[in-house]
């Protein structure tokens, strides 16, 4: 847009045309007090803070000129009344005052009135020292009021709008900020305003009320205190906090967060500005799943068995106790009889040591990241490969970008990508939701799709039909091979017969292709149901970012959900049987987590290390395992089922209690810090891990040789990827890391795409932020701290760019289902599911009621009604439970929420679909 | 020489008639001045509310960083104080304190104020940090009435406005 002069209180300067003219004026300097605009919402003009006094050049009605007067300069016609700054656009030559008299009693007046039934309980009002009421009413505000305590209207108090959202009608000034994020952004309509005249104020109008997952923002975005949160009610006072830099693990955006916190105790939870990840939102699970830190079920000291019952010990004895034993079993059976599972929750430190404690000092493959049920799929390799890629900034996207979100519900497995895309196809993008049942973001995409069950691949593939049709080899500019075996493949298929496999129609398939080929940045997101549909699937949505080319460059690429905080970290920093970090694969194999139960159990593996996961809680077969194994250690923050049967279990630190970077599911590196000290003893992760290798270090003499020889061989062209890792002097094993910054500069050394991925350089900002605590930022926008100084991380550049790395197009086969059983049971992940994370929060009560899931239609068949027993039996085994019959899914699929307690989905799992059959349990 | 002596020892005899400055400590005690600042008293309204609505702003204030708030929600059935926020714990370490009174000033119920008790010695350093409940005076030594700030949170839900539809 062109720029236009605009004169405010007599300064000259230019800002873009169609900019208002609150945030034109503070392009130059000059702060309009506001309090129902919010820069990320369109304005409204409720609140007539923002009331300036604007003129326009006088233009002769003949010439359409601007009328000169005698000095040569415009004339200038002040409009007769004040105007409302947020919803003015600027023009040229357009003169604003905001200092005249006139304005000034205006804004007088109007927060005079604002202040006519506000209870003046600042000193027990939460956002007190933060609030924007407060800041206006001292700069702009009248300095006495000419109203009574007495005539003051009052109102019932607090209300409570949800579970997590408390109202105080009597600080409220009705500016509309909640109810148009609820509208605008979130896409969760849930508040409204109600009556009229003194008695208007604003209600939730769903069922249950408020549900919304991104609730509270408004608190944040609330200029008064009226919306409050019943996590932080009463907690603190704001000044009193610290806020200490976070990234939240609990999904794999990756938010940047603050955990504020008086003394050592965690207050509340802020998001921090990074717009790049979360902007200057945070999801409720973000905000007020943070409680699990101090629980009281955590973990205080190292315990070690002594026949039924677990000891209390010094850190001393449990860690030689471990190395020793596992020493032992190293010696008699080597190394392949010790396995261990690290959780994606960990940082990229902890996994790194991790691979490395095991690797180099175990001399064993058998390590994974996965929980080893049938569920997890396999190793999601392509999400970091075609990543997204350096200097991606999906706030930056709009109009020229096409983003496919195939087989995900980002609402409940990354929540805030649901703002995020929203915010995309706001700004012009074209959104397309692919979907095997309707998604919560499907409402805001320009074309959804529906495909039938089991029906992705064949949609998938005739979408790879028509872009090489439409001359997709051409813009296959990254090293591939297997091109013409899928042309091939691809082009033997018939276009009709897919698209009816796939139950989408040819214009559909052709208006998906076009809008990737016509846009200039293309992004695939998949999720958990692609997933499930197995790698065939996935590589074939990798193939579709390839030919249409919207791979390698910024903006371009896949991007995973994948469970855990830190998938993506630990796929790179190689906790996986198959490869070393960087995706190197390996030509001698471990044993990966699907097997791993099997082969515990059959005495193949004798010793086991799992760090934050809890097979026991839902894999009867890992229960097995696990007290088959001579020897068990846990690390872990809880008393989980798996730490029941451990021999050593070994308290470790929470995220706020350790430094650590994680990587998100862009391939965004970024940091976390220390926000309190440890729970008891509690230690972080990767130092227990370097504590254990150091003794065993002195134990075990490891095969060095083999070691050495293992790295140069490193997979030629497994998976038709071929990596020239360079034959590297072995430097000998050291354990001396005194940081977790020695590990990340190790890791920036070592792992292929982490280089220059230090602390020092994470700690960088960018560009200065739009928002919090700086110089009249406070009494700008709203009084809440956005502030990021911590660093905005780093974006690792996908895989494929650095050269080497050849995509493998060749076909894979669909995978065949012998099973005859008439319904497909697929995991349905959920926000506020089993996570043992939730514990000690608000949530705790939304989390969902263990139910299996049906479709209207298939209920109505075997007449089933919600509320009913029914029994689900699949291959291996039977799970009954309460039944809950849903529109939205359709026929054949049965989905029932894992994790949760007394409905064990890993018993009766074959893999992410398993066939079953319903039965109606008669009582 | 001798005439020194003499001048010395008559001052001498002079104050062996006089009344000693000087009063017996532990036995005998002097009054302080009004504006004494000693020990800290955490006062009730005459009606035997807490004062203090636990707002944190003595501790804001207090420059030796003694005072520690953590608030709570009133019960509304058996409110501690007026509003809905009262102190659950009230802390002030006494060897901290530098008696400076900045609390006092930026208390906004008159709850926290600096009594004339100036006893102040500790075996250890723990029995220093005087409790809410050794700050907080008798239920029936309450003082004064509410402000009406404090009495209008109180109030009920005023009646819905009249509209002339």
């Amino acid at each position: 847009m062109p720029d236009v002069t605009i004169t405010v209180d007599g300064r000259t300067f230019r800002v873009p045309a169609g900019t208002n003219v609150v945030d034109a004026a503070r392009m130059g300097g000059i702060a309009i007090p506001v309090f129902c605009y919010h820069p990320r919402m369109p304005a409204v003009g409720m609140c007539r803070m923002c009331l300036v006094q604007v003129g326009m050049p006088k233009l002769d009605p003949a010439t359409r000129q601007p009328v000169l007067d005698a000095a040569g300069q415009p004339v200038i016609a002040m409009l007769p009344k004040l105007q409302t700054g947020c919803t003015t656009p600027v023009s040229e030559g357009m003169v604003i005052n905001t200092k005249t008299e006139e304005v000034q009693f205006a804004q007088k007046g109007v927060l005079e009135f604002l202040l006519t039934s506000h209870p003046l309980d600042c000193p027990v009002c939460d956002k007190g020292g933060e609030c924007p009421l407060q800041n206006l009413t001292m700069q702009w505000g009248p300095g006495q009021s000419r109203f009574d305590y007495n005539d003051k209207v009052h109102f019932e108090k607090p209300v409570r709008l949800g579970d997590l959202i408390l109202l105080d009608r009597e600080r409220c000034i009705l500016c509309s900020r909640c109810v148009r994020f609820q509208d605008e952004l979130a896409d969760d309509s849930v508040l409204g305003f109600d009556l009229r005249g003194r008695n208007w104020m604003i209600i939730s109008k769903s069922d249950p009320p408020f549900a919304s997952k991104f609730s509270g923002n408004t608190t944040d975005i609330c200029p008064v205190g009226a919306l409050t949160t019943a996590d932080f009610r009463f907690k603190a006072r704001v000044w009193e906090l610290h806020s200490k830099p976070g990234i939240c693990t609990l999904c794999p955006v990756g938010c940047n967060l603050t955990f504020d916190m008086r003394h050592d105790q965690l207050m509340r939870v802020m998001p921090r500005e990074n717009e790049a990840v979360n902007d200057i939102w945070l999801c409720d699970k973000g905000r007020f799943g943070h409680r699990f830190m101090a629980h009281e079920s955590r973990l205080t000291v190292p315990l070690i068995r002594h026949g039924d019952s677990f000891a209390e010990a010094t850190w001393e004895e449990a860690l030689t106790l471990v190395a020793e034993k596992l020493a032992a079993v190293q010696s008699a059976r080597g190394g392949n009889a010790i396995a261990g599972l690290a959780s994606p929750r960990l940082s990229n430190e902890d996994l790194y040591l991790f691979q490395r404690l095991f690797r180099e000092q175990l001399g064993s493959n058998n390590l994974d990241h996965h929980l080893g049920s049938p569920d997890d799929g396999d190793h999601d390799d392509l999400g970091g490969l075609l990543s997204v890629g350096k200097g991606s900034n999906l706030a930056e996207l709009g109009a020229g970008t096409t983003v496919l979100v195939f087989g995900a519900d980002p609402e409940e497995e990354a929540p805030l990508y649901q703002l995020r895309l929203r915010a995309m196809a706001k700004q012009g993008a074209t959104l397309i939701v692919a979907n095997l049942r309707p998604t919560h973001l499907e409402r805001s995409a320009m074309l959804r799709l529906r495909y039938n069950v089991g029906g992705e691949l064949a949609f998938a593939r005739a979408l790879v039909r028509e872009l090489l049709q439409r001359g997709g080899a051409e813009r296959l500019k990254i090293k591939q091979n297997g091109l013409d075996a899928l042309r091939k493949q691809m082009l033997a298929l018939s276009a009709e017969e897919l698209a009816a496999t796939a139950g989408v129609t040819q214009a559909e398939l052709t208006a998906v292709a076009t809008a990737l080929l016509d846009a200039e940045n293309g992004i695939i997101m998949y999720g958990a149901e692609a997933r499930s549909a197995g790698a065939v699937l996935v590589e074939t949505l990798g193939a579709i970012a390839a030919l249409s080319g919207k791979v390698e460059r910024a903006n371009n690429g896949l991007i995973a959900l994948l469970p855990g905080g830190n998938s993506r970290g630990a796929l790179d920093m190689g906790v996986r049987s198959d490869a070393r970090p960087g995706y190197s694969l390996l030509t001698q194999r471990g044993i990966p987590a699907r097997q791993l139960w099997h082969a515990a159990r059959d005495g193949h593996v004798r010793a086991l290390w799992i760090a934050g996961h809890d097979p026991a809680a839902s894999l009867p077969a890992a229960r097995e395992a696990l007290a088959a194994a001579e020897f068990v250690v846990v690390q872990e923050l809880f008393m989980t089922e798996t730490a029941r049967l451990a021999d050593v279990i070994l308290p470790a630190a929470s995220v706020a209690e350790r430094d650590g970077t994680y990587t998100n599911a862009e391939r965004r590196v970024q940091r976390s810090r220390t926000a309190r000290a440890p729970h008891g003893q509690s230690r972080p992760d990767w130092q227990i891990f370097q504590d254990v290798a150091q003794r065993l270090a002195e134990m075990v003499v490891v095969p060095a040789q083999r070691i050495a020889a293992e790295a140069p061989k490193a997979a030629k062209g497994a998976k038709g990827r071929s990596e020239q890792v360079s034959a590297k002097v072995v430097e000998p094993l050291r354990w001396d890391y005194l940081t977790p910054a020695d590990v990340a500069a190790e890791i920036a050394e070592r792992v292929p795409g982490y280089a220059g991925v230090t602390y020092e350089a994470l700690t960088a900002t960018g560009k200065p932020g739009m928002w919090g605590r700086q110089v009249n930022e406070a009494v700008f926008y709203d009084g809440t701290s956005y502030e990021n100084t911590e660093g905005i991380g780093i974006a690792l550049p996908s895989i494929i760019t650095d050269g080497r790395t050849t995509l493998s197009l060749n076909p894979r086969p669909a995978p065949v289902v012998k099973d005859e059983r008439p319904l497909i049971l697929m995991a349905q992940p959920l926000a506020y599911g089993g996570d043992p994370l939730l514990r000690g929060s608000l949530l705790e009560r939304q989390i969902a009621q263990p139910a299996i899931v049906i479709s209207q239609s298939d209920a109505t068949k075997l007449n089933i009604q919600t509320g009913d027993r029914v029994r689900l039996v699949s291959a291996v085994g039977e799970l009954s439970a309460t039944a809950r019959v849903v529109h939205d899914l359709p026929a054949g699929v049965v989905m029932v929420p894992p994790g949760l307690p007394g409905l064990c989905l890993g018993s009766i799992q074959t893999g992410p679909r398993t066939r079953v059959s319903l039965v109606k349990v008669v009582v | 020489m001798l005439g020194e002596l003499v001048k010395g020892l008559r001052t001498t005899f002079r104050y062996m008639f006089r009344q000693p400055v000087t009063v017996q400590y532990p036995e005998v005690k002097r009054p302080v001045r009004e504006r004494f600042r000693g020990r800290h008293e955490l006062k009730r309204f005459a009606d035997g509310t807490e004062r203090c609505i636990g707002c944190s702003l003595c501790s804001a204030a207090c420059p030796a960083d003694a005072i520690l708030v953590v608030p709570a929600e009133n019960d509304p059935d058996h409110p501690r104080s007026y509003g809905e926020r009262y102190a659950v714990t009230y802390e002030i370490n006494m060897l901290r304190c530098i008696f400076c009174a900045y609390c006092e000033d930026a208390c906004p119920t008159n709850a926290i104020v600096l009594e004339h008790q100036y006893e102040l010695s500790f075996y250890d350093r723990r029995a220093s940090i005087f409790t809410k409940e050794m700050l907080l005076v008798p239920e029936d030594q309450g003082h004064g009435e509410p402000p009406p700030v404090l009495k209008q949170l109180e109030q009920r839900p005023s009646p819905p406005a009249q509209m002339d539809l």
